[in-house]
């Protein structure tokens, strides 16, 4: 499935937005204003919801507020044969037109990227943000009927698109791909043993030793819970 | 909104294909993942976390009730969300220079694609579709996609490096620690924060300090 690349998955989510307003007389806004608002006062990086969220390596939620028209130029040869006729007919020119689409819903899309299987991220995420989810999808169709993890994998199945490519370009081997805790891990020791090999040049064997067991038992390179990066950490 | 986390930047483009020609781009998609030479271009260009592409054929936009109007389109829809390191131009310029012609079969048949040569078609095309990312969420956004391949190169070396000296005199060590700097030198770096590379970059600087002063 195109879904997956190693041990990555990509998952994309259409969640269709209900129509109509939320508010009083006084104050009116749509349903998806509303929805893209909540999206716009999350916090970024280590306070973001999602970096609560196991396994997560990258993702994003946006609204999909309406197709675009093409009416910019291409290089599509009936279109270029239609404008050569155009010099017989006018009709012809507006024959490569594109279509125009307008989308009757608007849509929450949710992408994410994350180490391992759908219904297992998908619990982590219910378990760990459930009143975050409920805040972002509350005004979705049908999302009303989501009372618990079940439900919720149910419900983003329901909504769910199959990638036709997903390019995993964050490892050499797919088939090798790391956990997130093990990534961060490996992130945490490139920074420190950087720092390491330069403060400590020129010193003698023993000394250097000395030092390198001391980093080391400092670091400890097997231990993935600590000390490590955390999930979205902005500050080195 | 911020299509930026840290040194990823989140691209979302939504492009029309006719829903009679979705096929051919299906099959090429198919074969692709099938044969992952295929992908030694972007592989090469090393600046991708992850990209996907998702062709929606029209009648299957998401309905989940009744109450919800049925899509009535025109044309299926291909989505491209990519999550890369750099700016906008420098990553669609990288394609532009690098892999056109795989450029060009990913977009092919899509309606009034430009082609991936000459530039400026191929820019004002993707402008045209792009949507900004209202939320973007970077579980490492001071590393690039190389920092994290070289990370995961160095952790490996750096156990078996650890593992190795144990019992090994001072002068052993200092031979074996000196092929390890050796073997890991490109893997070597200081991760900060990403430079500020444009207007957008730098507004979303500014709106983590603010979060970062109503926090305390």
């Amino acid at each position: 499935m195109a879904n997956i690349s190693g041990k990555a998955y990509a998952l994309t989510v259409l969640s269709p937005i209900k129509k109509g307003c939320i508010g009083d007389t006084s104050y009116q806004i749509s349903y998806a204003d509303e929805v893209q608002s909540r999206l716009h006062g999350l916090r970024d990086c280590e306070d973001s919801p999602l970096a609560k969220v196991p396994q997560t390596y990258l993702a994003r939620f946006f609204i999909l507020d309406d197709v675009f028209y093409e009416s910019t130029p291409g290089c599509d040869p009936f279109c270029n044969l239609l404008d050569i006729l155009s010099i017989f007919q006018d009709r012809f020119r507006l024959l490569t037109l594109p279509r125009e689409d307008h989308l009757k819903s608007r849509y929450l899309v949710f992408s994410s990227n994350f180490h391992g299987d759908l219904e297992n991220y998908l619990r982590g995420m219910w378990s760990a943000i459930s009143a975050d989810i409920k805040n972002i999808w509350e005004h979705c169709v049908a999302f009303d009927k989501v009372q618990d993890a079940e439900g919720f994998i149910t419900y983003i199945k329901r909504c769910q698109l199959t990638a036709n490519l997903f390019f995993n370009g964050s490892t050499n081997d797919p088939l090798e791909d790391d956990s997130l805790e093990e990534q961060l891990k490996a992130l945490y020791l490139k920074q420190q043993f950087a720092k390491f090999a330069v403060s400590h040049q020129g010193l003698e064997a023993a000394e250097l030793q000395e030092a390198f067991r001391a980093f080391i038992d400092r670091v400890q390179p097997n231990q993935l819970a600590a000390p490590t990066w955390s999930p979205g950490q902005s500050i080195p | 909104m911020s299509n930026i986390a840290g040194k990823a930047y989140a691209m979302n483009v939504i492009t029309p294909i006719r829903w009679y020609m979705a096929w051919i781009n299906k099959l090429i998609f198919r074969l692709a993942t099938r044969d992952s030479s295929s992908l030694r271009g972007l592989v090469t260009l090393s600046l991708i976390h992850y990209a996907r592409w998702v062709i929606i054929d029209r009648w299957k936009f998401p309905h989940l009730d009744p109450s919800q109007p049925k899509e009535d389109l025109h044309y299926s829809y291909m989505l491209f969300f990519s999550n890369f390191n750099g700016s906008w131009d420098q990553y669609v310029d990288s394609f532009t220079f690098a892999i056109p012609s795989g450029l060009d079969l990913f977009w092919k048949k899509n309606v009034r694609y430009p082609k991936s040569v000459p530039l400026t078609p191929f820019h004002d095309y993707i402008r045209h579709n792009q949507i900004d990312t209202d939320h973007y969420y970077n579980a490492y956004p001071l590393a690039s996609s190389n920092d994290v391949k070289s990370a995961k190169h160095l952790k490996r070396k750096l156990i078996a490096f650890e593992q190795g000296v144990r019992d090994a005199g001072p002068e052993e060590f200092l031979k074996k620690y000196h092929t390890l700097l050796v073997e890991v030198q490109y893997d070597l770096g200081d991760m900060q924060p990403a430079p500020i590379v444009s207007l957008a970059a730098q507004a979303v600087d500014a709106r983590r300090l603010l979060d970062a002063q109503g926090r305390r």
